[in-house]
């Protein structure tokens, strides 16, 4: 056996390294060939809405595993990874950057939420990579970023679906009993405006300070303002205290949540506090109605294993943002999020020609068989505006998660383009 | 007028909350000068016993007592195991400042992944509620009430009438003096530190009998009330505390009563600044600001 001479070793050494350089500069500039594609869950995962990010692993994983049972997306897999923001800001930023820069293959974001969109918005969007927030904040119904998308609904479409609901319940004088921040701050203005065209009047407007050790307070200028309903939004502990002490002082009314307030852990605290039965009397919260039953309902109720996440909205939307992702990556035939980003509207829009499909594994097939595609998932049609937000109906639904009524799209856009009463 | 009244009332439960607090809090700095930042996390740990506790079926009043003496008996032992240890390697105030949020992070986030993010609640006893002219009480707010008016009256015969008491204040007014006049000022802070978190375990429990429903970050959201209301005492001054705590809690909830409710803790923290502005030291202050950490 020959050993080597320095010479000789240098002779090779030379190529291999920038050999090995060029292997690390693809690795970390490109994808790779087969490595994973990755879907960020950007939420919260700790902290007052720590419960927003287990909703959206749970739509993010059941797309994933569907898409890699289906072969993937141009030989890739596609993975779901977890990004807490703490529902913070000043922790969000850091989190996004970080992600931003670490994150191998990184295709697609599903978030950020209300808690830190404003601050990640911006940061996201100058990476070039898409988002599918799910923030209702009004500020983003005519926002100017190419890479974000929105298919649950904006707040003030909430506001106008609250008052609505509770329009046709004859109720005319009402309180709003919202937290301080802003993602509950965001439902008011034109909760407050949509319930004055409806000929009601706001009695009294209260913004929760979080995290107080008593409300009571509030509760006596409540109590005091002799409301006939309570619209309202607060994170769960707030919502607990203030509601209990309600009970205490005086008598619970009939409360309209948002969507938040039929978040697990906050019918968790506030049933705990008031009783699961008086919850259950007084309660509806109004969501974006999602499907109930159809091919994309079945195979996403399949796929999520959960029955808590099993008819929730927003774990829906985050599935379908996945598929939405992965289509338009089959596409355009690229994993370069500013190749494919265009295609993410064609295919939730569909148009002349296209064929409907409400899973991967038909949109695959189609879009292999060189065909266009119209999506339509498990949270129903999506249809983008020119800054690309979708929104839809709402469902009222109790604390025991039955659907009990609905309001119509076409009221709300009805009730949106109305002049005020009075 | 009705709703100033009542207010007053209601500051009155909150101020109780925050006595017990404040003076566990207090006392333990004023002997040891650590600045004990993960008070609010321990608070908490004590709310989650407190829940276990009942869950088993024992009565919220068994797990007042429980919450109080493990609580106490968990603060002497992280007092040996962590912060001694670093301050007898000369550990300052503020290298003591982020061992203590570090621990406070510990416990907050153990307790997520031993228990998970979601709320729970206490099963409590219905009460009635109690009218005093404007002001209304339910039995469990006026339980809290009696609560804290008993351990405000066991610290103030601790510190006035035992010999325990006046080793503390010695401790706390010079350590190495104390130590000199044949003080074992080791046991000193180690019993000081089971009084302090004997009340803190009572805080986390009355805090989440009031807020009815809580979760990992429940106390350490309570923390900041409570530092304020020992600053404005005087830091290290028990009986400052005391005073610190009713105008703290009095003042947020008038505040409330009078202006709009989103500045309430704004007004309470405005005439805190204010006040110490006037009298930077706090309203009782004997104990010189400037002493090193003790161990």
């Amino acid at each position: 056996m020959s050993i080597p001479t320095r010479r000789a070793s240098a002779r090779w050494t030379t190529p291999l390294t920038v050999a090995l350089t060029c292997l690390g500069l693809a690795a970390c500039g490109g994808t790779s060939t087969t490595s994973p594609l990755t879907v960020a869950a950007f939420n919260p995962f700790s902290g007052v809405d720590a419960a927003f990010g287990p909703e959206i692993m749970a739509g993010c994983n059941a797309a994933a595993t569907l898409v890699n049972r289906s072969g993937g997306v141009i030989g890739h897999k596609v993975v779901c990874s977890s990004v807490d923001t703490r529902g913070d800001a000043a922790d969000a930023v850091p989190a996004a950057d970080k992600m931003l820069a670490t994150t191998t293959n990184l295709v697609g974001v599903i978030g950020p939420s209300s808690d830190e969109a404003q601050a990640t918005v911006p940061v996201i969007n100058a990476s070039n990579v898409p988002m599918f927030a799910d923030t209702g904040e009004a500020a983003f119904d005519k926002s100017s970023y190419r890479y974000f998308y929105r298919i649950i609904p904006a707040d003030d479409v909430k506001g106008y679906a609250l008052a609505l609901w509770a329009h046709e319940h004859h109720y005319t004088r009402a309180a709003a009993v919202f937290g301080n921040d802003i993602g509950a701050q965001s439902d008011v203005p034109t909760l407050l405006t949509a319930f004055k065209k409806l000929g009601g009047k706001f009695v009294i407007n209260e913004k929760l300070v979080p995290g107080q050790s008593s409300y009571r307070t509030e509760v006596e200028q409540l109590l005091s303002a002799n409301p006939q309903v309570i619209f309202t939004e607060a994170d769960p502990q707030t919502s607990a205290t203030f509601f209990s002490e309600l009970r205490q002082l005086g008598r619970l009314l009939p409360i309209i949540g948002t969507d938040t307030t039929l978040e697990g852990p906050w019918k968790k605290a506030v049933g705990g506090a008031i009783g699961a039965a008086n919850l259950n009397q007084h309660f509806v919260g109004m969501q974006p109605s999602a499907l109930t039953s159809g091919p994309a309902v079945s195979v996403y109720t399949k796929a999520v294993h959960s029955s808590t996440y099993g008819t929730d909205p927003y774990s829906m939307a985050d599935y379908d943002s996945l598929n939405l992702i992965a289509f338009a990556m089959l596409a355009a035939h690229s994993t370069h999020p500013s190749k494919f980003s265009p295609q993410i509207v064609r295919i939730a829009s569909g148009g002349p020609g296209a064929v409907t499909v409400h899973t991967f594994a038909a949109g695959a097939h189609a879009l292999a068989s060189g065909k266009t595609i119209h999506y339509v998932g498990a949270a129903g049609p999506i249809a983008f505006d020119q800054w690309h937000n979708s929104s839809g109906a709402f469902e009222a639904v109790d604390s025991k998660g039955n659907v009990i009524g609905m309001v119509s799209a076409a009221d709300i856009a009805a009730l949106k383009g109305a002049s005020p009463t009075g | 007028m009705h709703l100033l009244v009542a207010s007053i009332g209601f500051g009155l439960v909150t101020a109780s909350i925050l006595a017990i607090a404040a003076v566990g809090f207090t006392l333990q700095f004023g002997v040891t000068n650590i600045l004990n930042l993960a008070y609010g996390a321990i608070m908490t740990a004590s709310a989650f016993l407190a829940y276990a506790i009942t869950t088993s079926g024992l009565g919220i009043w068994a797990a007042l007592a429980i919450c109080s003496v493990a609580s106490g008996i968990g603060c002497v032992l992280l007092n040996r195991a962590i912060y001694t240890p670093y301050v007898r390697r000369g550990t300052g105030l503020f290298g003591m400042i982020i061992v203590t949020i570090s621990v406070s992070l510990v416990v907050e986030f153990t307790l997520q992944a031993i228990h998970g993010s979601s709320f729970v609640s206490l099963s409590l006893p219905a009460t009635r509620s109690y009218h005093f002219g404007a002001m209304v009480f339910t039995g469990l707010q006026l339980a809290i009430i009696a609560i804290a008016v008993l351990a405000m009256l066991c610290v103030h015969v601790l510190l006035r009438y035992t010999k325990l008491g006046k080793a503390m204040r010695a401790t706390a007014a010079d350590p190495v003096l104390a130590r000199s006049c044949g003080i074992s000022t080791g046991r000193v802070i180690d019993l000081t530190w089971l009084v302090s978190g004997a009340m803190c375990g009572l805080a986390g429990v009355v805090l989440v009998i009031n807020v009815t429903s809580f979760d990992t970050s429940t106390g350490g959201e309570f923390l900041i009330p409570i530092v304020a209301a020992a600053i404005l005492g005087g830091v290290g001054q028990p009986y400052g505390a005391m005073l610190g705590a009713v105008i703290i809690g009095v003042s947020t909830e008038v505040a409330a009563g009078l202006f709009d409710p989103t500045y309430k803790d704004m007004v309470s923290f405005v005439i805190l600044v204010g006040f110490l502005l006037l009298r930077p030291q706090g309203l009782f202050a004997e104990i010189a600001t400037q002493k090193e950490v003790v161990a």
